[in-house]
This record gives C-alpha cells, structure tokens and sequence, in this order.
C-alpha cells in the first residue's frame, strides 16, 4: 500500500545510477512492502558516511507534523553524480519516494527525490539489492 | 555498538603516493599506478558471472548461501569488505606500485591491501587470519599474479552474502590490456564452499583525471546497526 503524506521534507539532486558502495542490505533494514510517498521541508543535512542524512518535516491531513530520516547513498558516490553539500537547503521542498524500514519507525530510504522544480532522481545505494539496484 | 579499527591506510597512502611511479620499460612489468574502478555492477557475484555459468557450490556452501542473513553483512558493522570485494566493490581504490611492494588504497572503508612482490607468506599466516588476508605477487611477463592466504571467514565475496571459509585460496591476476584497462580474474579456491576453484573476471577502468579516493569513515554517522533486522534471502538461488 502506498502512503502519502504531506508537509515538510528533506531530499536529494542529480546523476543517474550512483556507483555507490552499499554500507549494508536494503531488505536487511527496509520493507519493500511498505513504499512510502512524502512530500515536506527540510530541517537537517547530514553530509556524512556512510550516509548522506535527510531529515524531513511532514505534515499529515491532521496538521500533525512528524519528522522523518531519509537515508540515501554514501556522499562519495552522491558528489561524483553531481550533488554537492548546498544541493539541498534547510527550507528547501522535496518529495521522497522510498520505502520504510522494517521497524516502521520514522527512517526511511530514499530511492528517488523530487525537487520543486520537478527534477526526478535516484537516491539510494547502488549495490543494496533494494530497487533499482544496479544488482538486480 | 559498533567496532572500531584503526586507519593506518592514511599513513601508508602519504608515504607511498610520494615514490615515483615506474616508466615503462622492455623487460620491466608494467606500471599499474593509477586510480581504478570496476567497469561494471559486480554486487552479486552470481548473477554477474556469463550466462550458464553458476558458482560450484558444495552442498555446505549452498546451504550457507540459501540461508544467509543478509543482516550479517560484515559492512554493516563497518568490517573490512576483504580483498577481492574491495576490487569487485563499486568504490575506486589507488594502485601504488614499487619494484617490492604493490599497494591498493582502497575508498571503501578506507582500507588497503599490500602485495609483497616475490615475498613469501610467514609459516605461521593460517594462525592469524586477516580481513584482507596476505598477499604476495609476483610478475609473469605483464600480468600481476597475487596470490593471498589467511582471511578472516568474517568476510564475503559479494554483497549478497556470498560467504567462504577459512580455508579460502584467492590468485588474482591482473593484465594491462591498454592504457586505461586491466583485466582483472580472480580464482576462488575453498574447498569447504565450492567443488573445484572458480573464476570471476571483471575489466578495470583507469577513473576520470581529477578524481581522487575520498573519505570513507564508515562510524562517522553510523545509524543502520540498531535497525537491522534478521533476513533470509527470499529469492530462488540456483
């Protein structure tokens, strides 16, 4: 089942299939079966290894805000696709597509990023074995 | 919590990027210096091998494969990903090379391998296993022959939990086959996880002049250790 939610976020840019060393398995930490769809602002970055951090603030149709964690690929592989540390903002409005981690917490893996002027980008560790795994 | 290691490759990586590389001359081995990177997706071994050809697994062996927890995956818990992951792997590593020792500076994990050329492995190396084994090499006209012993069964093959016992054998060879392009093979020979030695062929590609191995400190921002769950490998295997 495909969630929605909408409100604040954080996300990613640019490049095609990242060479990215996966730090771990997708199917070890997230759930194919739980796809997830948020749209939100960006409060936080993490330009770090083993990965680059997102932390996104989403609203639901409540007004409820929550925050989640979207995990993308090393920042190795993501700077030689093009991102670089400023790509994205705090303030910055993104929409994630990725799916949940097993725990169904608040962390979430980002296989693609929208930003507001409509670019579409692959997000996630090339080599996870998740979707579009350069693997698979 | 997560283990730590240290990271003597930054040490290593100073004092060996100030030797002149070799020029290439009649009679010399190549000159193998360089940054270099797999030219192809290499994270399943399996799946990556020519059509028809399927890893000769030993009952045992296929039994670890099919039952492997994929959270167990030894970079997970920020291990070395050993010796010929470190290659197949899709993160770029520098070759150092001098007429004894032929180094590899590896991104992922910052990690590295060094090949004694024309050494020879200490009697007691099966004592003392290591992530990244021990490697001598020699020279068979252009090609590199390294031979590695003693590797800490900790590690896998690919990243889709191809495992190896303590008895594994690695000879890699790697060919020159033009001024940015090395054929690379690697031979596994365990007798514990596979009938009869196996091989894995992949090209290297020289990687674009400016880029440079970069950091990887696998702890600096680690979240992924207390969120990984118990998993069994749902596709059908061989």
């Amino acid at each position: 089942m495909r969630t929605t939610i909408v409100a604040l976020l954080a996300g990613f840019a640019l490049g095609a299939a990242l060479p990215v060393f996966a730090h771990h398995s997708f199917s070890a930490e997230y759930d194919q079966n739980q796809p997830i769809t948020l749209k939100g602002t960006v409060t936080k970055l993490e330009w770090m290894n083993p990965h680059v951090y997102n932390y996104i603030d989403v609203k639901d149709q409540k007004g409820n805000v929550k925050s989640w964690a979207i995990e993308a690929g090393a920042p190795n592989g993501l700077y030689r696709a093009g991102w670089r540390k400023d790509s994205l903002k705090v303030g910055d409005v993104v929409t994630v597509e990725g799916y949940r981690a097993k725990d169904s917490g608040d962390h979430v893996n980002g296989r693609s990023v929208t930003l507001a002027d409509g670019r579409r980008v692959f997000a996630g560790a090339a080599d996870d074995g998740g979707p579009n795994s350069q693997y698979r | 919590m997560t283990t730590r290691f240290p990271i003597p490759a930054r040490w290593l990586c100073a004092a060996l990027l100030t030797t002149i590389p070799m020029a290439a001359q009649p009679g010399k081995p190549p000159d193998l210096s360089g940054l270099w990177d797999g030219a192809r997706p290499t994270g399943d071994l399996a799946r990556a091998l020519p059509a028809g050809q399927k890893i000769p697994f030993t009952p045992y062996g296929l039994e670890k494969y099919k039952n492997v927890d994929l959270a167990t995956n030894p970079n997970g818990q920020c291990l070395p990903p050993g010796p010929s992951r470190s290659i197949t792997g899709p993160s770029p590593f520098q070759i150092v090379q001098n007429k004894d020792t032929v180094a590899f500076l590896f991104e992922n994990h910052f990690d590295y391998r060094i090949i004694y050329i024309d050494g020879q492995h200490p009697a007691d190396i099966n004592d003392y296993p290591a992530f990244m084994g021990h490697s001598i090499g020699k020279w068979e006209g252009d090609t590199l022959v390294v031979d590695t012993v003693s590797i800490n069964d900790r590690t896998w093959l690919d990243s889709n939990g191809l495992q190896h016992s303590d008895k594994l054998h690695l000879t890699e060879r790697f060919r020159p086959t033009g001024p940015d392009t090395i054929h690379y093979a690697v031979t596994f020979d365990d007798p514990v996880f596979f009938t009869k030695p196996w091989t894995f062929d992949l090209d290297l590609k020289r990687q674009k002049k400016g880029d440079r191995i970069m950091e990887y400190v696998c702890e600096e921002n680690e979240k992924d250790f207390k969120t990984l769950k118990p998993t069994t490998r749902k596709v059908e295997v061989q």
